[in-house]
């Protein structure tokens, strides 16, 4: 079968997904939702033009005939882009691994064909200026100084690894003593704990978790915290080498105040911060001089409609840190980490291709990113507090401290009383109801009896409407009105 | 009914007259649509590079894309992990492998090389090897080797070896006694050599080394460990992991195997040497052995890790299968290399059976191709001007070795030509015609660079 069949076979798929998701009723809750959104925000603005203008502007805008602007997107052009989208699934779990719309899949697939077609002449004459042409926009959008201070790699694990490995030649090659610190949050992703483990804890060097609250109620309780685990590290005349700290934790999720964190790491003489901003770029602002970390690095394919996978680690230009490497050595070696990155041998490179392809699809999007921001915000904030009232529980956090995510409480006599519960409880109500979200177990504190243990992570992105929430509430509700508690659920 | 080409070694009995329901084996033309996404105006004989990957192989890649954009939770949750074990059980019978936990998948050998080096890198950092002690590499090995070797083995306080072949090469021997006197000299100053590192077949030159004796020299001069860079193995050369009997042997699929970009195995016997290897990327899966660690570095797209079910299909399509491509092959690269050879007065790099699906062809000494920008020119005059995609090697003349030459003078620079299934003689006659007219219009390499 020749490619073009495929193709054709692809786009038909795509057209039995449109047509089977586009039901009356879940279309007219879905576009009067978005249309609310798209056209009613108040600081909107795109393009240059003023509030009043974007406040009136219809959906269709009537092209001029030399208006290189594309139209905003309609409710419909939406449902379209992410028509591949399981349509039986409450998809309200953006958080986990993103989501790509398909006019971005599809410049992917043509680069992919244009690599299959001549690789040789792809890879001498095309891929490095594409790598250049996504760094420089992304050095754009995050305000960098510098093209070479972005590289692209595939996600922020990767990141994790090769600013950990620098660490650990550190120790290897005297530069640190053994049992100088490195510093992470307790909520820091799993990975990166690991990979701390691999690459400081095995080097010789010390590492602290700062625990944080949760739920949490204000940025103070986060930034307190992190002050007395910076005294413990520096105790003993032990060093803060490293402090790795989330932008957006992962489960519980809680925006953390990176930049007063950064802050008082320069004030107490912390060598260097890496940002940890897996969820950053398209979720929360993303401005490396305001942050001032050392390290930044965030996934473009979770909130920025990448294909799987690219993400950007920004290094700023400083003797501190000149010496990172890609841990998968090329011939490019020792000619700076984003050249390194930009070749780890043969790949398929076309997700870090697409960036220009992703920027162009946001802003047919009232107010661009930050329009998208804003308004999965408000939404997953209002989604957010409209479940919380339906079973009687509470928000992990205060609105100012989510994103495009917040931790919702589950009822307490679910009982969950496990991380095997929450994952079991997830698979039924996968399986069950049709809802993908994911559940996080709280160990009760002392003294806490009977109270919430189990929070929902729910994303809210441009994709998602209304009745999916309902459809996650609607299941909860019945698995109280049953009775249900999680020790019945099969290990 | 199906189209003999003369060019599959079918024997001349078998009669064309002969009834069939079906076609048993693909045809030539099916085979043409598996690559009609191939730039039909370019001579593409350097699968070697970038290898190459059907159609049919690429409709199952795009399903398995589907599937995790439909609904990615689900997939990896019921998916992902059953798909890439499924597909490593099936290169663990391919290699002949004792058990599936021997068999890791990687993006490619650079990767590989980048695992196995690491922990080398940490054997000195923990004071488990000593400065000095000894790794030992071709002379010829991959650019991404040596740099992996640099950033681990001598940065960590490593010394390295490397051992010089020869090339032009007549004879096996020639290769194993160059080795065995690096060896020699290895252990002069009392260093321990604790990894060797052997191309199975190398890059540029490329010439099929003799592993299985290279292995057991190792052995019997008390090497520690030995890595088998084998990125151009499967699919071109017999792969049998437990005969080569190396510690770690790595092998691209996206090569000569048909799986789209990009996909190898890493095989590490199952032995305590091989147990604290890990993947660079360190993920939650840190610590449960480097299959699983492999099986799930961030999130990515796995699905061409996921399609070698697909590419076996695909290769028990071709009469003799894997082991039929791989003979047709290297007689065809063989048969063409010397047309070449013989049409522009040269010679070959290495005899036949020291080639695979990849062969080394002389250019006429009259181009004079002095330097490696003169190769890298050239090349790309044959692709823009002559549409043809071949790489060139520059051979550096050493002191006191007797050199090549043709009629007009030495031959410096050798093409390193592949055959593959979609290839057709006009790839190489294209290229013999270009090389031709460039000698005719007395062109030397320096004038390219204007042109």
């Amino acid at each position: 079968m020749s490619l073009n069949h495929l193709f054709s076979h692809f786009s038909l798929k795509v057209e039995a997904f449109f047509f089977f998701c586009c039901s009356p009723r879940s279309y007219h809750r879905f576009s009067s939702y978005m249309a609310s959104s798209l056209h009613n925000t108040p600081s909107a603005a795109v393009n240059g033009t003023s509030v009043a203008d974007a406040k009136s502007r219809l959906p269709k805008r009537p092209r001029l005939l030399a208006d290189p602007t594309p139209p905003l997107f309609t409710p419909s052009d939406i449902l379209s882009e992410f028509s591949h989208h399981d349509p039986t699934v409450a998809r309200i779990n953006n958080g986990s691994f993103g989501s790509c719309p398909s006019s971005v899949i599809s410049a992917q697939h043509d680069l992919q064909l244009q690599w299959l077609q001549q690789p040789d002449d792809f890879y001498f004459n095309q891929l490095q200026p594409k790598i250049l042409q996504s760094r420089t926009i992304i050095k754009d959008l995050i305000n960098a100084d510098h093209v070479d201070e972005v590289s692209i790699v595939d996600n922020a694990t990767t990141a994790a690894a090769i600013v950990l490995q620098q660490i650990a030649w550190g120790f290897a090659e005297g530069k640190f003593k053994h049992g100088d610190a490195a510093v992470m949050l307790h909520y820091a992703y799993g990975s990166v704990k690991k990979s701390v483990e691999a690459y400081v804890t095995r080097a010789g060097g010390y590492v602290i978790e700062v625990p944080l609250p949760f739920p949490v109620n204000s940025a103070d309780e986060i930034i307190h915290e992190f002050r007395q685990a910076l005294q413990r590290g520096k105790q003993n005349g032990r060093r803060v080498r490293l402090a790795v700290i989330d932008h957006v934790t992962s489960m519980p999720t809680v925006v953390i105040p990176v930049k007063e964190l950064v802050s008082i790491c320069r004030e107490e003489g912390v060598d260097q911060v890496f940002v940890d901003a897996a969820h950053g770029i398209g979720c929360v602002d993303v401005d490396m001089k305001q942050i001032g970390a050392d390290f930044y690095t965030s996934n473009l394919h979770k909130w920025y409609f990448c294909p799987p996978s690219v993400a950007f680690l920004y290094c700023k230009r400083s003797i501190n840190n000149s010496d990172l490497h890609h841990p998968v050595v090329s011939h490019e070696y020792g000619n700076g980490l984003a050249i390194e990155s930009g070749w780890i041998g043969t790949r398929d490179y076309s997700a870090q291709l697409v960036v220009p392809k992703a920027l162009e699809f946001i802003n047919r999007f009232e107010g661009g990113i930050d329009g998208i921001k804003k308004r999965n915000h408000e939404c997953v904030v209002e989604m957010g507090k409209m479940l919380v009232e339906a079973w009687g529980t509470h928000l992990g956090c205060p609105p100012e401290m989510c994103s495009s995510m917040v931790m919702v409480g589950l009822p307490a006599c679910l009982g969950i009383s496990s991380d095997r519960d929450a994952l079991n409880l997830r698979t039924c109500i996968r399986e069950k109801f049709g809802v993908e979200v994911p559940i996080y177990y709280r160990s009760p504190k002392d003294g806490e009896d009977g109270g919430v243990t189990g929070y929902a992570r729910i994303s809210c992105q441009v994709y998602n409407k209304v009745e999916d929430y309902h459809k996650f509430s609607d299941a909860v509700n019945q698995l109280v009105h049953n009775a249900f508690t999680c020790a019945s659920l099969p290990n | 009914m199906q189209h003999e080409d003369p060019r599959n070694g079918e024997s001349a009995h078998r009669s064309s007259k002969k009834p069939k329901l079906s076609s048993k084996f693909i045809t030539e033309s099916d085979t043409r649509d598996e690559f009609s996404h191939h730039q039909p105006r370019v001579a593409r004989i350097n699968n070697g590079s970038f290898g190459s990957c059907p159609g049919s192989v690429l409709t199952a890649q795009r399903h398995w894309q589907l599937q995790f954009l439909c609904q990615p939770d689900a997939f990896y949750f019921n998916t992902l992990r059953d798909g890439i074990t499924a597909s490593r059980k099936i290169i663990k019978d391919l290699i002949n492998a004792d058990h599936v936990d021997e068999v890791s998948l990687v993006d490619n050998a650079t990767t590989a090389a980048a695992i196995v080096l690491q922990r080398i890198g940490l054997s000195f950092a923990e004071g488990k090897f000593q400065k000095n002690d000894t790794v030992l590499m071709l002379h010829c090995a991959f650019q991404a080797v040596k740099k992996s070797i640099q950033a681990y083995v001598t940065r960590a306080g490593g010394s390295v070896i490397e051992v010089r072949l020869p090339f032009p090469v007549n004879s096996e021997e020639e290769i194993i006694s160059e080795f065995k006197k690096s060896i020699e000299e290895g252990k002069s100053n009392g260093r321990k050599i604790r990894l060797a590192i052997i191309d199975h077949i190398t890059s540029m030159p490329s010439v099929v080394i003799p592993v299985k004796e290279l292995v057991r020299i190792c052995r019997a001069e008390g090497i520690e460990q030995v890595f088998v860079d084998a990125a151009h193995a499967i699919g071109s050369v017999k792969v049998d992991v437990k005969e080569v009997g190396a510690d770690f042997y790595v092998s691209n699929l996206h090569k000569w195997f048909f799986c789209p970009p990009s996909v190898a195995f890493l095989y590490c016997k199952n032995s305590t040497s091989s147990s604290d290897l890990h993947h660079p990327v360190v993920s939650h899966e840190y610590g449960n052995g480097l299959p699983i660690e492999s099986s799930w570095i961030g999130t990515r797209d796995y699905s061409s890790q996921l399609v070698v079910p697909s590419v076996l299909d695909f290769v028990n399509r071709f009469e003799g299968g894997i082991d039929g491509i791989m003979k047709r092959n290297h007689d065809e690269v063989v048969k063409m290399g010397k047309m070449l050879a013989e049409s522009w007065g040269t010679n070959l790099g290495t005899p036949p059976e020291m080639s695979a699906a990849m062969i080394m062809v002389g250019l006429p000494s009259r181009l004079c191709l002095n330097s490696e920008e003169d190769a890298v020119t050239l090349r790309s005059h044959l692709r823009d001007h002559y549409g043809v995609e071949v790489p060139i090697f520059h051979q550096v003349s050493k002191d006191g070795e007797e050199e090549v030459r043709d009629k007009d003078g030495f031959i410096t620079g050798y093409v390193r030509i592949s055959h593959q299934v979609y290839n057709k003689l006009e790839d190489y006659e294209k290229l013999r015609d270009a090389i031709n007219q460039l000698v005719e219009d007395g062109k030397t390499c320096k004038m390219l660079y204007t042109e």
